[in-house]
Protein backbone atom coordinates (compact mmCIF):
# COMPACT_ATOMS: atom_id res chain seq x y z
CA UNK A 1 0.00 0.00 0.00
CA UNK A 2 1.23 3.39 -0.94
CA UNK A 3 1.19 5.70 2.07
CA UNK A 4 0.78 8.82 0.04
CA UNK A 5 -2.19 7.35 -1.74
CA UNK A 6 -3.70 6.25 1.57
CA UNK A 7 -3.30 9.68 3.12
CA UNK A 8 -4.75 11.25 0.02
CA UNK A 9 -7.79 9.01 0.39
CA UNK A 10 -8.03 9.87 4.07
CA UNK A 11 -7.69 13.62 3.59
CA UNK A 12 -10.18 13.78 0.78
CA UNK A 13 -12.47 11.53 2.78
CA UNK A 14 -12.21 13.88 5.73
CA UNK A 15 -13.00 16.88 3.52
CA UNK A 16 -16.04 15.15 2.04
CA UNK A 17 -16.97 14.15 5.57
CA UNK A 18 -16.90 17.78 6.64
CA UNK A 19 -19.35 18.49 3.85
CA UNK A 20 -21.64 15.85 5.37
CA UNK A 21 -21.13 17.67 8.66
CA UNK A 22 -22.17 20.90 6.98
CA UNK A 23 -25.46 19.21 6.20
CA UNK A 24 -25.74 17.46 9.55
CA UNK A 25 -25.31 20.70 11.52
CA UNK A 26 -28.76 21.70 10.29
CA UNK A 27 -30.24 18.47 11.63
CA UNK A 28 -28.52 18.93 14.97
CA UNK A 29 -29.73 22.52 15.30
CA UNK A 30 -33.36 21.47 15.12
CA UNK A 31 -32.85 18.43 17.32
CA UNK A 32 -31.04 20.49 19.92
CA UNK A 33 -33.87 22.98 20.12
CA UNK A 34 -36.91 20.76 19.87
CA UNK A 35 -35.86 17.11 20.19
CA UNK A 36 -37.25 16.36 16.74
CA UNK A 37 -35.14 14.73 14.02
CA UNK A 38 -35.90 16.83 10.97
CA UNK A 39 -36.42 14.57 7.97
CA UNK A 40 -37.05 17.62 5.79
CA UNK A 41 -33.47 18.87 6.04
CA UNK A 42 -32.67 17.31 2.65
CA UNK A 43 -35.61 19.09 1.11
CA UNK A 44 -34.55 22.36 2.70
CA UNK A 45 -31.02 21.99 1.36
CA UNK A 46 -32.37 21.40 -2.11
CA UNK A 47 -34.69 24.41 -1.88
CA UNK A 48 -31.78 26.49 -0.58
CA UNK A 49 -29.77 25.63 -3.67
CA UNK A 50 -32.71 26.37 -5.98
CA UNK A 51 -33.36 29.73 -4.35
CA UNK A 52 -29.72 30.72 -4.86
CA UNK A 53 -29.99 29.64 -8.51
CA UNK A 54 -33.24 31.53 -8.96
CA UNK A 55 -31.68 34.70 -7.60
CA UNK A 56 -28.36 34.43 -9.40
CA UNK A 57 -29.11 32.76 -12.74
CA UNK A 58 -32.75 33.63 -13.24
CA UNK A 59 -32.83 37.11 -11.67
CA UNK A 60 -29.27 37.93 -12.65
CA UNK A 61 -27.95 38.94 -9.24
CA UNK A 62 -24.25 38.42 -8.51
CA UNK A 63 -23.51 35.42 -6.31
CA UNK A 64 -22.14 37.44 -3.40
CA UNK A 65 -25.55 39.07 -3.17
CA UNK A 66 -27.67 36.08 -4.15
CA UNK A 67 -26.36 33.79 -1.41
CA UNK A 68 -26.99 36.11 1.57
CA UNK A 69 -30.36 37.06 0.10
CA UNK A 70 -31.24 33.38 -0.23
CA UNK A 71 -30.18 32.91 3.39
CA UNK A 72 -32.59 35.65 4.45
CA UNK A 73 -35.43 34.14 2.40
CA UNK A 74 -34.76 30.69 3.82
CA UNK A 75 -34.61 32.12 7.34
CA UNK A 76 -38.13 33.38 6.78
CA UNK A 77 -39.20 30.06 5.28
CA UNK A 78 -37.94 28.26 8.40
CA UNK A 79 -40.09 30.46 10.63
CA UNK A 80 -43.00 29.96 8.23
CA UNK A 81 -42.74 26.18 8.43
CA UNK A 82 -42.95 26.31 12.22
CA UNK A 83 -45.92 28.66 12.12
CA UNK A 84 -47.95 26.78 9.52
CA UNK A 85 -47.00 23.14 9.97
CA UNK A 86 -45.52 22.57 13.39
CA UNK A 87 -47.15 24.92 15.88
CA UNK A 88 -50.35 22.95 16.14
CA UNK A 89 -48.31 19.81 16.79
CA UNK A 90 -46.37 21.22 19.75
CA UNK A 91 -46.70 18.86 22.67
CA UNK A 92 -47.95 15.98 20.51
CA UNK A 93 -46.04 12.70 20.26
CA UNK A 94 -42.72 13.02 18.44
CA UNK A 95 -43.79 10.42 15.91
CA UNK A 96 -46.45 12.77 14.52
CA UNK A 97 -43.95 15.59 14.17
CA UNK A 98 -41.53 13.18 12.50
CA UNK A 99 -44.16 12.23 9.95
CA UNK A 100 -44.87 15.91 9.40
CA UNK A 101 -41.22 16.58 8.57
CA UNK A 102 -41.25 13.63 6.16
CA UNK A 103 -44.35 15.09 4.54
CA UNK A 104 -42.60 18.45 4.28
CA UNK A 105 -39.64 16.82 2.56
CA UNK A 106 -41.88 15.24 -0.06
CA UNK A 107 -43.75 18.51 -0.44
CA UNK A 108 -40.56 20.52 -0.98
CA UNK A 109 -39.27 18.03 -3.51
CA UNK A 110 -42.56 18.15 -5.40
CA UNK A 111 -42.62 21.94 -5.33
CA UNK A 112 -39.14 22.34 -6.82
CA UNK A 113 -40.01 19.77 -9.46
CA UNK A 114 -43.11 21.76 -10.38
CA UNK A 115 -41.36 25.12 -10.49
CA UNK A 116 -37.90 24.36 -11.85
CA UNK A 117 -38.30 20.93 -13.40
CA UNK A 118 -36.06 17.94 -12.86
CA UNK A 119 -33.10 18.71 -15.06
CA UNK A 120 -29.87 19.09 -13.21
CA UNK A 121 -28.50 22.65 -13.25
CA UNK A 122 -25.04 23.76 -12.32
CA UNK A 123 -24.29 26.24 -9.56
CA UNK A 124 -21.27 27.88 -11.24
CA UNK A 125 -19.68 29.20 -8.10
CA UNK A 126 -16.52 30.01 -9.98
CA UNK A 127 -14.26 27.92 -7.77
CA UNK A 128 -11.42 26.65 -9.92
CA UNK A 129 -11.22 22.95 -10.73
CA UNK A 130 -7.47 23.09 -11.25
CA UNK A 131 -5.82 20.45 -9.10
CA UNK A 132 -4.43 21.75 -5.84
CA UNK A 133 -1.43 19.91 -4.49
CA UNK A 134 -0.59 19.97 -0.80
CA UNK A 135 2.83 18.39 -0.98
CA UNK A 136 2.16 15.26 -2.99
CA UNK A 137 -1.48 15.09 -2.10
CA UNK A 138 -4.18 16.16 -4.48
CA UNK A 139 -7.23 17.86 -2.99
CA UNK A 140 -10.31 19.40 -4.51
CA UNK A 141 -10.66 23.15 -4.02
CA UNK A 142 -14.44 23.14 -3.69
CA UNK A 143 -14.21 20.50 -0.99
CA UNK A 144 -11.68 22.65 0.82
CA UNK A 145 -14.00 25.66 0.63
CA UNK A 146 -16.94 23.60 1.85
CA UNK A 147 -14.92 22.20 4.75
CA UNK A 148 -13.97 25.73 5.72
CA UNK A 149 -17.63 26.79 5.69
CA UNK A 150 -18.53 23.77 7.83
CA UNK A 151 -15.90 24.62 10.41
CA UNK A 152 -16.92 28.27 10.41
CA UNK A 153 -20.56 27.34 11.06
CA UNK A 154 -19.46 24.89 13.74
CA UNK A 155 -17.60 27.62 15.65
CA UNK A 156 -20.47 30.07 15.19
CA UNK A 157 -23.05 27.64 16.55
CA UNK A 158 -20.87 26.49 19.43
CA UNK A 159 -20.76 30.12 20.55
CA UNK A 160 -24.47 30.57 19.84
CA UNK A 161 -25.49 27.72 22.16
CA UNK A 162 -23.64 29.40 25.00
CA UNK A 163 -25.50 32.65 24.50
CA UNK A 164 -28.73 33.36 26.34
CA UNK A 165 -30.90 32.61 23.31
CA UNK A 166 -28.96 29.39 22.72
CA UNK A 167 -29.46 28.30 26.32
CA UNK A 168 -33.18 28.95 25.97
CA UNK A 169 -33.28 26.72 22.89
CA UNK A 170 -31.55 23.92 24.80
CA UNK A 171 -34.03 24.40 27.61
CA UNK A 172 -36.91 24.00 25.16
CA UNK A 173 -35.45 20.71 23.92
CA UNK A 174 -35.30 19.52 27.51
CA UNK A 175 -38.85 20.25 28.58
CA UNK A 176 -41.56 22.13 26.67
CA UNK A 177 -43.89 22.44 29.66
CA UNK A 178 -41.22 23.76 32.03
CA UNK A 179 -40.15 26.23 29.33
CA UNK A 180 -43.67 27.59 29.00
CA UNK A 181 -43.92 27.85 32.77
CA UNK A 182 -41.02 30.31 32.97
CA UNK A 183 -42.19 32.35 30.02
CA UNK A 184 -39.95 30.97 27.29
CA UNK A 185 -41.75 31.17 23.97
CA UNK A 186 -41.41 27.57 22.83
CA UNK A 187 -43.04 28.40 19.51
CA UNK A 188 -40.59 31.18 18.73
CA UNK A 189 -37.65 29.05 19.85
CA UNK A 190 -38.59 26.14 17.61
CA UNK A 191 -39.20 28.61 14.79
CA UNK A 192 -35.75 30.10 15.29
CA UNK A 193 -34.11 26.68 15.18
CA UNK A 194 -35.86 25.92 11.89
CA UNK A 195 -34.86 29.30 10.53
CA UNK A 196 -31.20 28.73 11.44
CA UNK A 197 -31.29 25.20 10.03
CA UNK A 198 -32.69 26.66 6.80
CA UNK A 199 -29.77 29.07 6.62
CA UNK A 200 -27.38 26.15 7.10
CA UNK A 201 -29.31 24.44 4.30
CA UNK A 202 -28.42 27.31 1.97
CA UNK A 203 -24.72 26.83 2.73
CA UNK A 204 -24.96 23.07 2.25
CA UNK A 205 -27.09 23.52 -0.87
CA UNK A 206 -24.61 25.88 -2.50
CA UNK A 207 -21.59 23.65 -1.85
CA UNK A 208 -23.28 20.37 -2.69
CA UNK A 209 -25.06 21.97 -5.66
CA UNK A 210 -21.65 22.95 -7.02
CA UNK A 211 -20.32 19.42 -6.49
CA UNK A 212 -23.16 17.29 -7.81
CA UNK A 213 -25.43 19.75 -9.63
CA UNK A 214 -28.73 21.16 -8.45
CA UNK A 215 -31.65 18.77 -8.76
CA UNK A 216 -33.95 16.74 -6.55
CA UNK A 217 -31.13 14.31 -5.76
CA UNK A 218 -29.79 16.94 -3.35
CA UNK A 219 -32.50 15.99 -0.88
CA UNK A 220 -31.04 12.47 -0.70
CA UNK A 221 -28.11 13.94 1.22
CA UNK A 222 -30.42 13.39 4.17
CA UNK A 223 -29.33 9.76 4.36
CA UNK A 224 -25.66 10.56 4.85
CA UNK A 225 -26.39 13.62 6.94
CA UNK A 226 -28.62 11.60 9.24
CA UNK A 227 -25.93 8.94 9.59
CA UNK A 228 -23.41 11.60 10.58
CA UNK A 229 -25.84 13.24 13.01
CA UNK A 230 -26.73 9.92 14.65
CA UNK A 231 -23.09 8.86 14.91
CA UNK A 232 -22.20 12.22 16.43
CA UNK A 233 -25.12 12.06 18.82
CA UNK A 234 -28.01 14.05 17.25
CA UNK A 235 -27.77 16.95 19.68
CA UNK A 236 -24.06 17.61 19.52
CA UNK A 237 -22.62 20.03 16.99
CA UNK A 238 -19.11 18.92 17.86
CA UNK A 239 -20.37 15.37 17.33
CA UNK A 240 -21.63 16.25 13.87
CA UNK A 241 -18.21 17.58 12.87
CA UNK A 242 -16.20 14.72 14.36
CA UNK A 243 -18.61 12.08 13.04
CA UNK A 244 -18.56 13.68 9.61
CA UNK A 245 -14.79 13.40 9.45
CA UNK A 246 -14.88 9.81 10.71
CA UNK A 247 -17.59 8.74 8.28
CA UNK A 248 -15.86 10.48 5.39
CA UNK A 249 -12.57 8.71 6.08
CA UNK A 250 -14.12 5.28 6.67
CA UNK A 251 -16.19 5.64 3.55
CA UNK A 252 -13.37 6.77 1.29
CA UNK A 253 -10.65 4.44 2.54
CA UNK A 254 -13.00 1.51 3.15
CA UNK A 255 -14.61 1.67 -0.27
CA UNK A 256 -11.17 1.76 -1.88
CA UNK A 257 -10.38 -1.56 -0.22
CA UNK A 258 -13.80 -3.11 -0.66
CA UNK A 259 -14.79 -1.99 -4.12
CA UNK A 260 -12.40 -4.31 -5.98
CA UNK A 261 -13.64 -7.20 -3.83
CA UNK A 262 -17.38 -6.67 -4.25
CA UNK A 263 -17.29 -5.00 -7.63
CA UNK A 264 -18.23 -1.45 -6.59
CA UNK A 265 -21.01 0.20 -4.64
CA UNK A 266 -19.56 -0.44 -1.21
CA UNK A 267 -19.81 3.25 -0.21
CA UNK A 268 -23.52 3.02 0.49
CA UNK A 269 -22.99 -0.23 2.35
CA UNK A 270 -20.40 1.35 4.61
CA UNK A 271 -22.70 4.28 5.39
CA UNK A 272 -25.57 1.92 6.14
CA UNK A 273 -23.35 -0.24 8.34
CA UNK A 274 -22.19 2.79 10.32
CA UNK A 275 -25.78 3.93 10.90
CA UNK A 276 -27.03 0.50 11.91
CA UNK A 277 -24.08 -0.26 14.17
CA UNK A 278 -24.32 3.13 15.88
CA UNK A 279 -27.95 2.63 16.72
CA UNK A 280 -27.24 -0.90 17.96
CA UNK A 281 -24.09 -0.29 19.96
CA UNK A 282 -24.16 3.35 21.00
CA UNK A 283 -27.62 4.82 20.47
CA UNK A 284 -26.70 8.23 21.89
CA UNK A 285 -23.76 8.50 19.51
CA UNK A 286 -20.28 9.76 20.23
CA UNK A 287 -21.16 12.98 22.03
CA UNK A 288 -24.93 12.85 22.43
CA UNK A 289 -26.64 13.45 25.73
CA UNK A 290 -27.72 10.49 27.78
CA UNK A 291 -31.11 10.31 29.32
CA UNK A 292 -30.44 11.04 32.93
CA UNK A 293 -31.63 8.43 35.35
CA UNK A 294 -30.89 8.98 38.97
CA UNK A 295 -30.67 5.95 41.19
CA UNK B 1 -69.54 34.31 57.64
CA UNK B 2 -66.52 36.49 57.92
CA UNK B 3 -66.54 39.48 55.60
CA UNK B 4 -63.10 40.96 55.74
CA UNK B 5 -62.34 44.14 53.93
CA UNK B 6 -58.99 43.76 52.24
CA UNK B 7 -56.86 45.69 49.83
CA UNK B 8 -57.46 44.83 46.19
CA UNK B 9 -56.32 41.27 45.69
CA UNK B 10 -53.38 40.72 43.33
CA UNK B 11 -55.20 37.73 41.89
CA UNK B 12 -58.88 37.08 41.81
CA UNK B 13 -60.53 34.12 40.23
CA UNK B 14 -64.28 34.17 39.95
CA UNK B 15 -66.33 31.02 39.44
CA UNK B 16 -63.89 29.55 36.97
CA UNK B 17 -64.73 26.36 35.13
CA UNK B 18 -62.11 24.38 33.23
CA UNK B 19 -62.85 21.93 30.44
CA UNK B 20 -60.31 19.44 29.13
CA UNK B 21 -60.76 18.24 25.53
CA UNK B 22 -64.10 20.07 25.54
CA UNK B 23 -65.70 17.30 27.55
CA UNK B 24 -64.12 16.80 30.95
CA UNK B 25 -65.06 19.36 33.56
CA UNK B 26 -62.06 19.49 35.88
CA UNK B 27 -63.00 22.42 38.10
CA UNK B 28 -66.52 23.62 38.57
CA UNK B 29 -66.74 27.24 39.58
CA UNK B 30 -63.66 27.88 41.69
CA UNK B 31 -63.24 31.32 43.24
CA UNK B 32 -59.96 32.17 44.88
CA UNK B 33 -58.56 35.52 45.99
CA UNK B 34 -54.90 36.10 46.70
CA UNK B 35 -54.37 39.36 48.64
CA UNK B 36 -51.19 41.24 47.77
CA UNK B 37 -48.17 40.07 49.73
CA UNK B 38 -49.97 37.16 51.37
CA UNK B 39 -49.33 33.44 51.28
CA UNK B 40 -52.37 31.38 50.43
CA UNK B 41 -52.69 27.60 50.30
CA UNK B 42 -54.94 25.44 48.16
CA UNK B 43 -55.46 22.17 49.96
CA UNK B 44 -57.20 19.02 48.90
CA UNK B 45 -56.65 15.42 47.99
CA UNK B 46 -55.49 13.87 44.71
CA UNK B 47 -57.46 14.87 41.65
CA UNK B 48 -59.42 17.53 43.49
CA UNK B 49 -58.55 20.17 40.88
CA UNK B 50 -55.75 22.04 42.62
CA UNK B 51 -53.22 21.70 39.80
CA UNK B 52 -55.86 22.55 37.22
CA UNK B 53 -56.62 25.73 39.16
CA UNK B 54 -52.96 26.75 39.01
CA UNK B 55 -52.72 25.94 35.32
CA UNK B 56 -55.80 28.03 34.64
CA UNK B 57 -54.02 30.94 36.30
CA UNK B 58 -50.66 30.44 34.60
CA UNK B 59 -52.07 29.67 31.17
CA UNK B 60 -50.47 26.23 30.94
CA UNK B 61 -53.86 24.61 30.36
CA UNK B 62 -53.53 25.17 26.65
CA UNK B 63 -50.62 22.75 26.42
CA UNK B 64 -52.87 20.05 27.81
CA UNK B 65 -55.82 20.92 25.61
CA UNK B 66 -57.76 22.46 28.43
CA UNK B 67 -59.50 25.82 28.52
CA UNK B 68 -61.33 28.11 30.86
CA UNK B 69 -64.92 27.71 29.78
CA UNK B 70 -66.53 30.05 32.26
CA UNK B 71 -65.62 32.67 34.80
CA UNK B 72 -62.80 35.17 34.80
CA UNK B 73 -59.28 35.44 36.15
CA UNK B 74 -58.02 38.90 37.01
CA UNK B 75 -54.44 39.78 37.84
CA UNK B 76 -53.95 43.23 39.33
CA UNK B 77 -57.33 44.17 37.95
CA UNK B 78 -56.71 43.13 34.31
CA UNK B 79 -58.64 40.23 32.88
CA UNK B 80 -56.20 37.66 31.53
CA UNK B 81 -58.46 34.71 30.91
CA UNK B 82 -57.40 34.21 27.28
CA UNK B 83 -53.78 35.30 27.51
CA UNK B 84 -50.73 33.26 26.46
CA UNK B 85 -48.61 31.72 29.21
CA UNK B 86 -45.54 33.78 28.32
CA UNK B 87 -47.47 37.06 28.57
CA UNK B 88 -48.66 36.08 32.01
CA UNK B 89 -45.07 35.46 33.06
CA UNK B 90 -44.24 38.94 31.75
CA UNK B 91 -47.07 40.33 33.87
CA UNK B 92 -45.57 38.71 36.94
CA UNK B 93 -47.11 35.29 37.42
CA UNK B 94 -44.78 32.33 37.61
CA UNK B 95 -45.83 28.74 38.09
CA UNK B 96 -43.47 26.15 39.54
CA UNK B 97 -44.97 23.06 37.97
CA UNK B 98 -45.45 19.76 39.72
CA UNK B 99 -42.62 17.23 39.79
CA UNK B 100 -39.70 19.72 39.94
CA UNK B 101 -39.09 19.65 36.22
CA UNK B 102 -35.73 21.35 35.94
CA UNK B 103 -33.90 21.42 32.61
CA UNK B 104 -31.93 18.27 33.30
CA UNK B 105 -29.28 18.65 30.63
CA UNK B 106 -28.44 22.20 31.66
CA UNK B 107 -26.47 23.26 34.70
CA UNK B 108 -28.29 25.08 37.50
CA UNK B 109 -26.65 28.27 36.34
CA UNK B 110 -27.95 27.74 32.80
CA UNK B 111 -31.38 26.87 34.19
CA UNK B 112 -31.51 30.30 35.76
CA UNK B 113 -30.23 31.96 32.58
CA UNK B 114 -32.86 30.19 30.50
CA UNK B 115 -35.65 31.66 32.60
CA UNK B 116 -34.35 35.23 32.40
CA UNK B 117 -36.80 37.57 30.66
CA UNK B 118 -35.59 38.62 27.20
CA UNK B 119 -35.05 42.23 28.15
CA UNK B 120 -33.14 41.59 31.37
CA UNK B 121 -29.67 43.12 31.30
CA UNK B 122 -26.61 41.07 32.09
CA UNK B 123 -25.90 42.88 35.35
CA UNK B 124 -29.48 42.54 36.61
CA UNK B 125 -29.40 38.85 35.74
CA UNK B 126 -26.21 38.19 37.66
CA UNK B 127 -27.50 40.18 40.65
CA UNK B 128 -30.69 38.14 40.49
CA UNK B 129 -28.69 34.91 40.36
CA UNK B 130 -26.60 35.89 43.37
CA UNK B 131 -29.76 36.65 45.30
CA UNK B 132 -31.16 33.23 44.45
CA UNK B 133 -27.90 31.51 45.40
CA UNK B 134 -28.05 33.39 48.68
CA UNK B 135 -31.50 31.96 49.36
CA UNK B 136 -30.39 28.48 48.30
CA UNK B 137 -26.70 28.06 49.20
CA UNK B 138 -26.85 24.37 48.21
CA UNK B 139 -27.47 25.43 44.61
CA UNK B 140 -24.49 27.76 44.62
CA UNK B 141 -22.24 24.84 45.47
CA UNK B 142 -23.48 22.84 42.50
CA UNK B 143 -24.09 25.64 40.04
CA UNK B 144 -21.96 24.05 37.31
CA UNK B 145 -22.91 20.39 37.58
CA UNK B 146 -25.67 18.86 35.48
CA UNK B 147 -29.10 19.57 36.98
CA UNK B 148 -30.34 16.07 36.24
CA UNK B 149 -27.93 14.74 38.83
CA UNK B 150 -29.02 17.05 41.65
CA UNK B 151 -30.90 15.52 44.57
CA UNK B 152 -34.67 15.88 44.75
CA UNK B 153 -34.48 18.71 47.25
CA UNK B 154 -31.88 20.58 45.22
CA UNK B 155 -33.99 20.19 42.09
CA UNK B 156 -37.00 21.63 43.89
CA UNK B 157 -34.87 24.55 45.05
CA UNK B 158 -33.66 25.03 41.50
CA UNK B 159 -37.21 24.96 40.18
CA UNK B 160 -38.16 27.67 42.67
CA UNK B 161 -35.01 29.67 41.92
CA UNK B 162 -35.70 29.41 38.21
CA UNK B 163 -39.16 30.85 38.79
CA UNK B 164 -37.70 33.69 40.88
CA UNK B 165 -35.50 34.80 37.95
CA UNK B 166 -38.65 35.87 36.13
CA UNK B 167 -39.20 38.34 39.00
CA UNK B 168 -42.77 37.30 39.71
CA UNK B 169 -45.23 39.27 41.78
CA UNK B 170 -47.21 36.10 42.32
CA UNK B 171 -45.36 32.83 42.76
CA UNK B 172 -47.42 29.67 42.41
CA UNK B 173 -46.05 26.33 43.56
CA UNK B 174 -47.54 22.94 42.80
CA UNK B 175 -46.73 20.45 45.54
CA UNK B 176 -43.18 21.51 46.30
CA UNK B 177 -43.04 19.02 49.18
CA UNK B 178 -43.82 15.98 47.03
CA UNK B 179 -41.41 13.13 47.69
CA UNK B 180 -39.08 15.16 49.89
CA UNK B 181 -37.83 14.32 53.37
CA UNK B 182 -39.57 16.30 56.14
CA UNK B 183 -36.45 18.29 57.01
CA UNK B 184 -36.14 19.39 53.38
CA UNK B 185 -39.80 20.36 53.30
CA UNK B 186 -39.21 22.47 56.39
CA UNK B 187 -36.14 24.05 54.83
CA UNK B 188 -37.87 24.87 51.56
CA UNK B 189 -41.02 26.19 53.23
CA UNK B 190 -38.85 28.30 55.52
CA UNK B 191 -37.15 29.85 52.50
CA UNK B 192 -40.51 30.46 50.83
CA UNK B 193 -41.73 32.27 53.93
CA UNK B 194 -38.55 34.33 53.97
CA UNK B 195 -38.93 35.30 50.30
CA UNK B 196 -42.56 36.18 50.93
CA UNK B 197 -41.65 38.43 53.85
CA UNK B 198 -38.52 40.02 52.42
CA UNK B 199 -39.75 40.72 48.91
CA UNK B 200 -43.45 41.07 49.58
CA UNK B 201 -44.03 38.42 46.93
CA UNK B 202 -47.51 36.92 46.96
CA UNK B 203 -47.52 33.13 47.06
CA UNK B 204 -50.16 30.62 46.07
CA UNK B 205 -49.20 27.21 47.36
CA UNK B 206 -50.85 23.96 46.33
CA UNK B 207 -50.26 21.21 48.84
CA UNK B 208 -51.46 17.81 49.95
CA UNK B 209 -49.23 18.19 52.96
CA UNK B 210 -51.73 20.39 54.77
CA UNK B 211 -49.87 20.19 58.04
CA UNK B 212 -46.75 21.83 56.64
CA UNK B 213 -48.64 24.28 54.45
CA UNK B 214 -50.89 25.63 57.18
CA UNK B 215 -47.83 26.49 59.25
CA UNK B 216 -46.66 29.15 56.80
CA UNK B 217 -49.75 30.47 55.01
CA UNK B 218 -52.18 33.03 56.31
CA UNK B 219 -55.24 31.66 54.61
CA UNK B 220 -56.31 28.44 52.96
CA UNK B 221 -58.86 27.10 50.53
CA UNK B 222 -59.99 23.52 50.58
CA UNK B 223 -60.84 22.07 47.18
CA UNK B 224 -62.72 18.82 46.67
CA UNK B 225 -64.16 17.47 43.41
CA UNK B 226 -63.40 20.68 41.57
CA UNK B 227 -65.13 22.97 44.05
CA UNK B 228 -63.99 25.13 46.90
CA UNK B 229 -65.63 23.59 49.93
CA UNK B 230 -64.02 25.58 52.69
CA UNK B 231 -62.10 28.80 53.07
CA UNK B 232 -60.66 30.47 56.12
CA UNK B 233 -57.59 31.66 57.93
CA UNK B 234 -54.88 29.13 58.65
CA UNK B 235 -55.79 29.10 62.34
CA UNK B 236 -59.47 28.55 61.60
CA UNK B 237 -58.67 25.69 59.25
CA UNK B 238 -56.23 24.09 61.65
CA UNK B 239 -58.81 24.03 64.41
CA UNK B 240 -61.63 22.78 62.20
CA UNK B 241 -62.47 19.26 63.22
CA UNK B 242 -63.16 18.02 59.68
CA UNK B 243 -59.85 19.33 58.42
CA UNK B 244 -58.14 17.73 61.37
CA UNK B 245 -59.70 14.40 60.72
CA UNK B 246 -59.29 14.24 56.95
CA UNK B 247 -56.17 16.26 56.24
CA UNK B 248 -54.14 16.60 59.39
CA UNK B 249 -54.34 12.98 60.55
CA UNK B 250 -56.42 13.39 63.64
CA UNK B 251 -55.41 15.84 66.30
CA UNK B 252 -55.92 14.71 69.81
CA UNK B 253 -55.79 11.15 71.08
CA UNK B 254 -58.77 8.96 70.33
CA UNK B 255 -60.81 7.17 72.89
CA UNK B 256 -61.21 3.77 71.27
CA UNK B 257 -64.23 2.92 73.41
CA UNK B 258 -66.21 5.58 71.69
CA UNK B 259 -64.80 5.17 68.22
CA UNK B 260 -67.53 5.10 65.59
CA UNK B 261 -67.73 1.87 63.67
CA UNK B 262 -68.45 3.42 60.33
CA UNK B 263 -66.22 5.68 58.38
CA UNK B 264 -67.37 9.23 58.35
CA UNK B 265 -68.15 10.77 55.02
CA UNK B 266 -66.91 14.09 53.90
CA UNK B 267 -70.40 15.46 54.28
CA UNK B 268 -69.80 18.45 52.00
CA UNK B 269 -69.47 16.12 49.05
CA UNK B 270 -73.07 14.97 48.85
Amino acid sequence: MDWIFLSELAINGALTGLLYSLFAIGLVLIYKASSVPNLAQGGLTMVGAYVVLALSHDAGLPLWLAIPLAAVIMFGLGFGIERVALRRLAGRPVVMILMMTLGLDIFLRGTTLAIWGGTSRSMELGVSYDPLFLGDIFVSRIHLVGAGVAIGLFVAFMLFFRSRTGIKLRAIADDYMASWSVGISVERGVGLSWALASVVAVAAGVIWGEIQGVDQALSLLLLKGLTVAVLGGLDSILGAVVAGIILGIIENVGSDFLDPLVGGGSRELIVAAVLILTVMIRPHGLFGRHDIERV
Amino acid sequence: MQEKVKAQPILSMNSVEVLYDNVMLAIKGVSVQVPKGEMIALLGSNGAGKSTTLKAISGLLKAERGRVSRGEIKFEGTDMTGMLAQNRVDMGICHVIEGRRVFEHLTPDENLTAAAPTGMSRSVLSAEKEKIYAYFPRLAERRNSLSGYLSGGEQQMLAIGRALVTQPKLLMLDEPSLGLAPFLVAEIFGILKKINEEEGMSVLLVEQNALAALEIVSEGYLIENGRVVMNGTAEALKSNSDIQEFYLGGGEGTDFHNVKHYSRRKRWLS
